[in-house]
């Protein structure tokens, strides 16, 4: 039995991080009695270890909470939770493509920030109902009539009619139900035709294998539906075909509006990614759903196993992490100074550090990861072709940068950039996107406080620090969001760095020309700082093109002997040897300089300014 | 050639002119946890404000606990299953199977807080409970303000050959800054007094790299070392140790903390001044007229085996380590019980005895034999070679000069690739 299509409501919460996504999810799953007071614990719906610890949604989870609303009907509510980070936007575009309707929450004492912009104009693009709400309005701090009327500013309508909440103490919460139901359109779906269901999320388990969240927007998909992802082209009858609520429950049938799961031995979420569409092998729809899209890493990074022998079982963990999660990328590559490893592709720097949390927590690898970069295109010079070569390549790994005459010219990704930020700190944003080799693209208030300010910024740059530097300056104010905006011409060069007079290829990076000096400058008094002094003098240089622009020698250790008498307590001494053994496992040695694990993403905190 | 001397012969045994005792042959440490005060920067087990009645159970409890010792033998502090007892070279050993011992070594804490004939009861005690070498090497640690004439000749009567003195310092401000309450001057009365009493050599502790002190403070400590015509000094570098006064006032700001290049010229300096007076460098903090090298301390950095006795004492026998319960009152009640104050005991892997022997050893100018301490890092050997911090003449690894100050470093590195990962 599928449920009628005119009473069910299919809704997303978006938020900026932190405004109150998680705790008013958990305040609807008590209002509508699926969870009792008892059985409730915080943020029900994220389920990730990192998930809880973070506070932060990374996958989406949808919740199916059957609602007696005011009018003596029940209806069928699916609530969406989806991530919050830019890094995952592909991922929330999905996820509102499976909802008509959208609760915007918006903290009313922090106001509207940066991603609550971001994910509007989403959901608008996705045709979504916006259901505008503010919530922590039993904060002393709380402003809701200052909030509202920017609401207001950005939506348009009334700030009187915008519902405020507490999502904490749950006031208002019964409101927020009734205005979905009133105001959220109905789905609306041909249950006749051949079945096609949204991939909003996929999620891998070991024992069943790959969970895949759809939303069915026409057809049914039943139990013994034999089902084909029309992008990957995978087909496979379906185990268990189910809806979360709030527990996973098998159902016998899923139709038009409906929100649910279904299992089919899928081995990797690679089979069954995020946007792709699902249909019946035997009677497959025409057509796909519009708007599928690869996965595209963003930002890439080298790993390396600090003790080489264990590469076979980093590869292991690469692939199993890949089973999980589809939209991070490697391929094996050899550096001078670190040996074999791999280079990874993330999505961004939030998805590149919840990859090594996991890599960390879950396998336990003593790894080195080098800074984050981006990729690329380089357009040789035709002159100096060989046979066979392509014009254009693209970089991803900045130790692999052609020489310099062999360089056309370079261009490197940018982002539309937003900062939202209150208006006495729209000098220092400004200077610092400058400073980032900005361009300012447009600046409205938002209201007399708020300004919203746009900016072309070459992604390379955002990822050096650019995210707390912004915060520093603004006191915490200010708030950021972007898009990949293509790619734009810009002079690079790379620098490189020398320990001892040998090029450690694992430090080389590209940074704009004009700022190679003070980079290379900045970086080798890094170095420095975080090389421990060794038995050996240490020289550091970094050099463009051939040429050193800066040198700093990390001295050599002259004592560490304890020199103390010690009696005949040779355990203690020996334990402390063992302990600086296991210091040992946190630093690579390349050549005879022993370096940590810190200093090689140290280009994190000197790149920019 | 050690002779086996019992009870009887050790009452009456006069100062025998010291050669050192048979090399490998084992040691007994014997701890006396008093002191009157507790220096700053110490974290040696120590009791202080003990009053006559917790020291005379302490006199009591060591012969008693030193008895159940030697009559259980070597095989109870042996390994399981090791291959019988060392036998001394000249196959001596006595009825429960100990071999002869070269050493003994009473420290603290402040030993000389016992009363003398107390004092002199507990070294008797040893050398009647086990087998001890004719020439053996019997060191008793000492605070300089502690010292008087007729005690000393009391411990010489009971077999005492060593005097080992805590100076610390000659600076008056360094001793402050120390906590130390003794006073400059003591330290010489002290060396005259053991001279006159017929101790046979007398070595001072020194510490250097106190924060104040300066280059100069440590030149004039050297010298009147020197001057005092001592046989033995120790140099130690002031270790800022966690939970002492002294590591509170380093984190309170206080106090500079430790800088380990100044730490390193004192050591330089240390070297170069008792060098030149004739103490040649033996160990990283210990020099001695040639001849004067102390036996005891030499057993540690070999590997060799001793006995322990006493509170929070440590002991080690042929790849087994033990230690007694640290608090003196544990202790005692344990003894008393006619239990063993044992805390804890571990047999070490093979691996760990090669690590300890290349630690300990990479101390000591002679180095440590590669038999030892294989395998080791082969490719770091060339570096350290050619960087002047290590000689490598095939039967031996031996650090420079240079190399000494940094053994603990060099001693990890040359541990073998795969257990340094
Ligand atoms: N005082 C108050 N705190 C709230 C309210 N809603 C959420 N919070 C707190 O705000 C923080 C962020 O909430 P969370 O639901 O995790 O935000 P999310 O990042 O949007 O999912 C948490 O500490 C919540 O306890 C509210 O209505 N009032
Ligand atoms: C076991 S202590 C006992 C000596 C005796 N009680 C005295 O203080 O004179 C032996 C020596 O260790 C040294 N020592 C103790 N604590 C030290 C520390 N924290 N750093 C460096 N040397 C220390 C002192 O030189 C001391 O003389
Ligand atoms: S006198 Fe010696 S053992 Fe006692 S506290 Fe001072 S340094 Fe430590
Ligand atoms: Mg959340």
């Amino acid at each position: 039995m599928t449920y009628p299509i005119e009473r069910i409501r299919n809704f997303a919460i978006i938020a900026h991080v932190d405004h109150g996504k998680s705790t008013l999810a958990d305040r609807m799953l008590q209002a509508t009695k699926l969870v009792d007071a008892r059985d409730m614990r915080e943020q029900y719906l994220d389920r990730m270890d990192i998930e809880r610890e973070r506070g932060i949604t990374i996958k989406a989870q949808a919740v199916r909470m059957p609602y007696e609303a005011s009018d003596g009907s029940e209806y069928l509510l699916n609530l969406i939770d989806t991530p919050g980070h830019v890094d995952f936007s592909y991922e929330v575009s999905r996820a509102m493509n499976a909802c008509e309707g959208a609760i915007l929450l918006v903290d009313a004492a922090q106001g509207v920030q940066a991603q609550t912009v971001a994910n509007l104009y989403v959901a608008i693009e996705a045709g979504l109902e916006v259901v505008p709400v503010l919530n922590k309005i039993d904060l002393p701090a709380a402003r809701p009539e200052e909030v509202a009327e920017e609401v207001a500013a950005l939506l348009g309508g009334d700030p009187a009619d915008i519902l405020a909440v507490s999502a904490k103490t749950g006031q208002g919460v019964p409101e927020v139900l009734e205005r979905i139901v009133a105001h959220v359109p109905a789905p609306r779906g041909d249950v006749d035709g051949p079945p096609r269901g949204l991939v909003f999320d996929s999620v891998f388990d070991p024992y069943r294998g790959v969970i895949t969240f759809v939303r069915i927007i026409d057809g049914i998909l039943r139990p013994d539906t034999h089902i084909r992802l029309m992008a990957t082209g995978f087909h496979n009858g379906i185990d268990e075909l189910g809806v979360i609520s709030p527990e996973p429950r098998p159902v016998d049938a899923l139709g038009p509006g409906e929100v649910g799961y279904f299992t089919a031995a899928i081995k990797a979420v690679e089979l069954a990614k995020v946007g792709d569409t699902v249909t019946d092998h035997v009677r497959p729809a025409p057509q796909p759903l519009p708007g599928y899209r690869e996965p595209t890493p963003m930002v890439f990074s080298g790993l390396y196993p600090v003790d080489s022998a264990d590469f076979p079982d980093l590869r292991d963990a690469l692939e199993k992490l890949r089973l999980n999660d589809a939209s991070f990328t490697f391929e094996p590559e050899t550096s001078v100074a670190l040996g074999f490893g791999f280079r990874c592709g993330f999505l961004g720097l939030l998805h590149m550090e919840i990859i090594s949390e996991r890599l960390d927590r879950e396998f336990d690898i003593p790894l080195v990861t080098t800074a984050p970069n981006v990729a690329y295109e380089v357009h040789l010079d035709e002159r100096t072709l060989k046979p066979n070569e392509p014009r254009v390549v693209t970089v991803s790994n900045p130790a692999e940068l052609p020489a310099p005459n062999r360089i056309d010219h370079l261009l490197e990704p940018v982002v539309d950039a937003m900062v939202l930020c209150p208006s006495e700190y729209v000098g220092a944003v400004m200077q610092l996107c400058e400073r980032r080799r900005g361009e300012l693209a447009k600046m409205d208030y938002l209201s007399e406080q708020r300004v919203e300010l746009r900016y072309t910024l070459p992604l390379g740059e955002i990822i050096f620090d650019f995210f707390d530097r912004l915060k520093s300056s603004t006191r915490g104010y200010a708030s950021l969001d972007y898009e990949p905006a293509g790619m734009r011409r810009s002079k690079l060069v790379k620098v490189d760095i020398l320990l001892n007079g040998e090029p450690v290829d694992a430090f080389s990076a590209i940074v704009h020309a004009d700022k190679s000096y003070e980079y290379g400058k900045a970086m080798v008094s890094k170095l420095r700082e975080l090389i421990p002094r060794q038995l050996f003098d240490v020289p550091i240089q970094a050099a463009i093109g051939g040429k050193i622009i800066s040198r700093e020698t990390v001295k050599a250790r002259r004592k560490d002997v304890l020199a103390k008498c010690y009696g005949g307590d040779i355990t203690r001494k020996r334990k402390l040897l063992e302990r600086q053994k296991e210091g040992k496992k946190r630093m690579k040695s390349v050549g005879a300089v022993e370096i940590p694990q810190e200093a090689f993403v140290a280009a994190l905190s000197v790149g920019g300014d | 050639m050690a002779v086996v001397t019992h009870a009887a012969d050790a009452v009456v045994a006069a100062p025998t002119p010291v050669s050192l005792p048979t090399p490998g042959a084992p040691g007994v440490y014997v701890h006396v946890p008093f002191c009157a005060h507790r220096c700053d920067y110490c974290d040696f087990a120590v009791t202080t404000g003990a009053d006559a009645l917790a020291r005379r159970r302490s006199v009591a409890a060591l012969p008693r606990e030193l008895a159940t010792v030697a009559a259980a033998g070597p095989a109870a502090v042996a390994p399981r299953g090791a291959a019988g007892v060392l036998a001394a070279p000249d196959g001596a050993a006595d009825i429960a199977g100990w071999p002869v011992f070269g050493s003994v070594f009473v420290g603290g804490g402040t030993p000389t807080l016992l009363d003398a004939d107390d004092l002199a009861g507990v070294v008797r005690a040893v050398a009647t409970a086990l087998p001890l070498a004719g020439d053996a090497e019997i060191t008793v640690e000492a605070n300089p303000e502690t010292v008087i004439a007729e005690s000393l000749a009391t411990l010489v009567a009971a077999g005492v050959t060593r005097l080992s003195l805590g100076a610390q310092s000659f600076s008056p401000s360094v001793l402050a800054t120390l906590g130390r309450r003794h006073d400059v001057s003591s330290v010489a009365s002290a060396v005259t007094a053991a001279r006159a009493a017929g101790v046979a050599q007398v070595s001072v502790d020194l510490i250097y790299g106190t924060p104040g002190e300066r280059d100069a403070d440590w030149h004039a400590s050297l010298r009147q070392a020197v001057g005092l015509g001592v046989d033995h000094v120790s140099c130690y570098a002031l270790t800022v140790e966690a939970n002492t006064p002294f590591a509170a006032r380093v984190r309170r700001g206080e106090v500079p903390d430790i800088d380990e290049d100044v730490q390193a010229r004192r050591m330089a300096t240390a070297d170069a001044v008792l060098a030149a007076a004739g103490l040649r460098r033996y160990e990283v903090s210990n020099w001695a007229r040639p001849g004067a090298e102390s036996a005891h301390n030499r057993t540690y950095w070999r590997g060799g085996d001793w006995l322990a006795l006493g509170a929070s004492s440590h002991g080690h026998w042929q790849g087994r380590r033990w230690w007694n319960v640290r608090p003196t009152g544990r202790y005692l009640a344990a003894v008393e019980a006619g239990g063993a104050p044992v805390a804890g005991a571990e047999v070490l892997t093979a691996e760990q005895r090669r690590t300890e022997r290349l630690l300990t050893g990479l101390r000591t100018v002679d180095g440590v034999p590669r038999a030892a301490v294989t395998p080791v890092d082969e490719a770091q050997i060339g570096a350290l070679v050619r960087a002047g911090l290590l000689v490598d003449d095939a039967a031996r690894l031996r650090l420079t000069p240079a190399g000494l100050p940094l053994a603990d470093g060099i001693a990890l590195r040359l541990l073998p690739a795969r257990e340094r990962c």
